[in-house]
């Protein structure tokens, strides 16, 4: 009977069939008997129908009894060892624990690199969640649209949201779907006093239904009434403070602006939020701005901007069609063929984020850098996840013993995959403590930075809800392949000491490398470029000298005493020339197309760029100029202009000095044409200018020139003559370099921000380099020691060891390179004047990323090539 | 009464566990009934009969050592419990309560 066990056996199908009947705990004993019974009866009726009845048996087996205790054991079974059991959820804490002691280094590393990443992350989330709040707290909020023009001229199409001033008034007029409508205007300091205080206060003017519109608390007052006489002003709860002592006080007292007007407090309002875009500290009247600027009552003029609100089941698209053609009711001598402009609407929630237009169409604006740095910040969390992953699976060789034990010890794969997921998880938690230490180190210098005031929100449960969830799923992707890699992993190799990474394994941890350098590269490209473009913005010559200008408001008796002001302060010392302007020369923003000349095309109008002067602007100035400056040695200069190269190009006069120009109807002559300077930003090219003399000092830059090298007397010479002359207004000034840097202050932010965030993403990912070159060189240890005995020098072993990461990285520079010059050809298209992507850059960045990593790569195949290849060799 | 039912299938592996004694196991048992009742015993039934008979307490088991038979597979060997053996003495004493209580009539 034994004898034959050997080779007469059931049917293999019916002993498969049997094992999905029998409950695993009872399937040893009984398919034994039924093997031993099936033996039985090959011995006493043959093989043929032991076999039948065999299988008939097995049939008979499929019964309610075997299958519901198979169901149930089944159950029982994954709930003893299931990986939510307690006992088991403590060993993976004592073992994760264990781990992080053992490779102090590696776990450093790791979650060193983890919390850079989250940390960087985490303040980009702060900065974006902060952009999108932006203007975007107000209750009527979905009622609210921005009024916007779109001008049709000279073969352009030029989007803008300066608006004429009586907009606001004419469109509640016209169209009933619109609840309240308020201009708001530029922002301007005015001299408050009270009593004997007096101090530069920053406020605007604003239409009656401000209040009504937005919200803005008021601590005082009534928002039906809080704006409606000429003389009424609102403050904010800090002027409040400052001059009455508290908001309730100041409710009816008086506020004498500029030593010209009482103004009667009617609100006091809560101190703007943060994330204000337009900012002010009070708010005058709208029909206050028109008694001092009837300029703005003409539907020619643009100078404010304005918002409507309109009624909850207003259709804004319909609106925005009936109003596009209302300039053309409302100014019946305009041409719509040379010259139209349409009207059209923006949601109010999203004119901070969308301010760009180009050719009609909305173009972006601040939102691609919100996009963009988000990218970013998911970049750097990636690099750092894929250095997780790196590690993980580098290090798996020590792991892959625990796996083949815990397997054989009858864990499944899910309850290792559980395991390894959660030892991520826990790594994460560490990092994200790590992190937002971090974040709360780093966050006043970033504010400053940024021009923001961040702050973590710790009191606000779903802030850390974010970074649960944050850290949840950056353990998860860091976690998912090593755990999916090692729980794979077969016991009897493992334990039998044979482990072998497969080709696709290598591959994939290759191609990690590769990506987190491609990333590395692109940043490095993006913040060269970045720097050349401010570089050369900041020290481009612009035409005129900004060094050594000063700009003072021409405030209170500086403007009706500014002749007797120039002959004071020209004794003085410091002092090279004075002249005035106005507006500050860095921003020429005032355009016209009222201007003609013998021989213009009628049908054509093109956008000058004006501004008016004093005496002596050109030298002031230090412009480059043929023929004259304006100058008293010339009698009037009233009709007399001065244009720039463009302005000469456009008219087409070969010989223009001398010639006639008519600006606003008035006849008067180019007497001098200035070379092409820099009168706006440089994303602008140069337009076509036209200089006029005023002798009228109503105006408001006071511009002096100083002595090289002799400011601070300058400025004390200012001081004393100001305070002699114009006792009520305290000295401001400003220098023409400061208000030029101005100009490229997001720029300058945004390559601050990239120069951080491109250095800690190669720091990332030489962490990773680092740590993976480490294990590298442990894995090939033997091998080394053999090529050294058969006389390898240690050079030729730094070179292998090293050569396989820079073919990586190489790799890496030829994938980053097209991809760096198409995004940053992109952002170089936001300036007129640019340095260019040229070659070089890249070469530049290649050759940083090949030594970073070299250097990174070289101590551990350094470290690996000095050992003595009898200690490596010894032990088998 | 207090104790758990019993079939006539199980009370005959129940006696067949007793018969055997400590050498009980499936196929022992499945062949024993077979030899002596020389009905068609299915192993699937003797098997349920005997977990059964565990569940109500009136058969222990333990599991074997592996031998170089059956492929190095274990047996499961039953033994009676005090529980089975009284159950099986009551039973007998109701039977034979019984048939003394038949009256003696018509057999002749």
């Amino acid at each position: 009977m034994a004898k034959q066990s050997g080779n007469i056996l059931p049917p293999k199908w019916a002993d498969k069939l049997l094992m999905t009947f029998l409950p695993e705990d009872l399937a040893e004993e009984l398919q034994g008997d039924m093997h031993e019974q099936f033996e039985m009866q090959v011995e006493e009726r043959g093989l043929v129908i032991a076999q039948w009845l065999y299988a008939w048996e097995v049939l008979r087996f499929c019964r309610p009894y075997f299958l519901k205790r198979k169901l149930k054991t089944n159950t029982n079974e994954s709930n003893l060892i299931s990986i939510f059991s307690l006992i088991m959820i403590s060993n993976y804490f004592t073992i994760a624990w264990r781990n992080i002691h053992r490779n102090k280094a590696f776990s450093a590393i790791n979650i060193m690199g983890l919390a850079l990443g989250m940390a960087c992350s985490l303040l980009i989330l702060l900065w974006i969640q902060d952009e999108l709040s932006v203007d975007n707290y107000h209750a009527n909020g979905k009622q609210l649209y921005k009024l916007r023009n779109r001008q049709y001229y000279d073969g352009k199409i030029v989007d803008g949201d300066a608006l004429p001033g009586m907009i606001a008034d004419e469109m509640k007029r016209q169209f009933p779907e619109i609840n309240y409508a308020a201009n708001l205007t530029w922002e301007e300091k005015m001299t408050f006093s009270v009593g004997d205080k007096a101090n530069k206060e920053l406020g605007r003017w604003a239409g009656e239904d401000w209040f009504k519109m937005f919200s803005v608390p008021l601590l005082g007052g009534n928002p039906k009434t809080a704006l409606n006489a000429p003389n009424n002003i609102a403050i904010s709860r800090k002027i409040a403070e400052n001059y009455f002592g508290s908001a309730q006080a100041a409710m009816g007292k008086a506020i004498r602006i500029n030593d010209k007007k009482d103004y009667q407090v009617t609100a006091v309002f809560e101190n703007l939020p943060q994330n204000t875009s337009a900012k002010y500290d009070f708010l005058l009247n709208w029909y206050d701005a028109l008694e001092k600027n009837t300029w703005m009552k003409s539907w020619g003029n643009n100078a404010t901007f304005a918002f409507i609100m309109v009624r909850p089941d207003a259709n804004p698209a319909n609106l925005d069609a009936k109003m596009r053609y209302l300039m053309r009711k409302l100014v019946k001598d305009m041409n719509p063929k040379e010259y139209d402009i349409h009207f059209t609407i923006q949601a109010f929630n999203d004119a901070y984020l969308y301010s760009n237009y180009e050719n009609g169409k909305q173009a972006g604006g601040r939102i691609e850098y919100v996009r963009l740095f988000g990218l970013v910040g998911i970049f750097l969390l990636l690099i750092a996840c894929i250095n997780f992953m790196n590690l993980a699976t580098a290090r798996s060789a020590r792991r892959s013993r625990e796996v083949g034990v815990r397997k054989v010890m009858g864990a499944k794969r899910g309850s290792l995959v559980g395991q390894f997921v959660g030892e991520a998880v826990l790594f994460t938690f560490l990092a994200l403590f790590v992190a937002v230490i971090m974040v709360i180190i780093i966050l006043p210098g970033f504010n400053t930075l940024t021009g923001k005031q961040i702050s973590l929100n710790i009191n606000q449960p779903s802030f850390w809800l974010i970074l649960f969830g944050m850290a949840c799923l950056t353990g998860v992707v860091s976690g998912s392949y090593p755990a999916l890699f090692l729980s794979s992993l077969n016991p009897v190799r493992v334990l039998k000491g044979a482990l072998k990474f497969g080709a696709g394994a290598r591959l994939f941890r290759q191609s990690l490398v590769v990506f987190q350098f491609v990333l590395s590269m692109l940043l490095i490209v993006g913040t060269i470029v970045v720097y050349r473009q401010i570089d050369y913005l900041q020290t481009k010559n612009l035409g005129y000298d900004r060094e050594n200008l000063i700009y003072i408001p021409a405030e209170g008796e500086l403007g009706p005493k500014y002749l007797a002001f120039k002959n004071e302060i020209l004794q003085k010392p410091g002092i090279q020339s004075v002249t005035f302007i106005g507006s500050i020369p860095t921003r020429i923003n005032n355009g016209t197309t009222g201007v003609s000349w013998p021989g213009k095309d009628p049908n054509i109008q093109i956008d000058f760029s004006n501004t008016n002067v004093g005496y002596d602007f050109a030298k002031v100035m230090k412009l480059k100029l043929e023929g004259r400056d304006f100058s008293k040695a010339y009698g009037t200069d009233s009709v007399n202009y001065l244009v720039n190269e463009s302005a000469v190009k456009r008219i087409g006069y070969t010989d223009p000095i001398g010639k006639p120009l008519t600006l606003w109807g008035i006849e008067g002559k180019i007497i001098g044409v200035l070379e092409d300077f820099h009168f706006q930003s440089l994303h602008e090219p140069i337009k076509p200018l036209i200089v006029r003399f005023t002798g009228n000092i109503a105006q408001r830059y006071i511009m002096v020139r100083t002595q090289p090298g002799q400011v601070k007397e300058a400025i004390n010479s200012l001081e004393s003559v100001t305070k002699q002359m114009n006792p009520k207004f305290p000295l401001t000034y400003t220098f023409a370099n400061d208000e030029y840097m101005k100009l490229y202050m997001s720029e300058s932010i945004i390559s601050g921000l990239a120069n951080y965030f491109a250095f800690i993403a190669i720091f990332i990912s030489c962490l990773g380099l680092f740590g993976l070159s480490a294990f590298m060189a442990e894995q090939r240890t033997k091998e080394i020691g053999v090529r050294k005995v058969l006389g390898a020098s240690v050079l030729s072993v730094v070179r292998l060891l090293s050569g396989d990461f820079l073919k990586l990285v190489l790799i890496a520079i030829i994938i980053a390179a097209p991809l760096a010059w198409y995004v940053m050809s992109r952002w170089m298209e936001n300036f007129s004047y640019k340095v260019g992507v040229e070659w070089w850059v890249f070469v530049l960045s290649g050759i940083m990323a090949i030594i970073i990593a070299l250097l990174t790569v070289s101590f551990q195949s350094i470290k690996a090539a000095l050992l003595n290849p009898v200690k490596s060799l010894k032990s088998e | 009464m207090g104790r758990p039912y019993l079939g006539e299938f199980e009370e005959l592996v129940l006696l067949t566990v007793a018969v055997l004694e400590g050498g009980a196991y499936g196929v022992a048992i499945a062949s024993e009934l077979k030899k002596r009742t020389d009905r068609i015993i299915s192993l699937s039934g003797v098997h349920i009969a005997l977990y059964r008979l565990e569940e109500k307490g009136f058969v222990k088991s333990v599991l074997g050592g592996a031998t170089n038979e059956r492929g190095g597979r274990r047996k499961r060997l039953f033994n009676i419990t005090a529980l089975g053996k009284r159950t099986l003495d009551e039973m007998r004493d109701i039977r034979n309560e019984l048939w003394t209580s038949i009256p003696k009539l018509s057999f002749s």
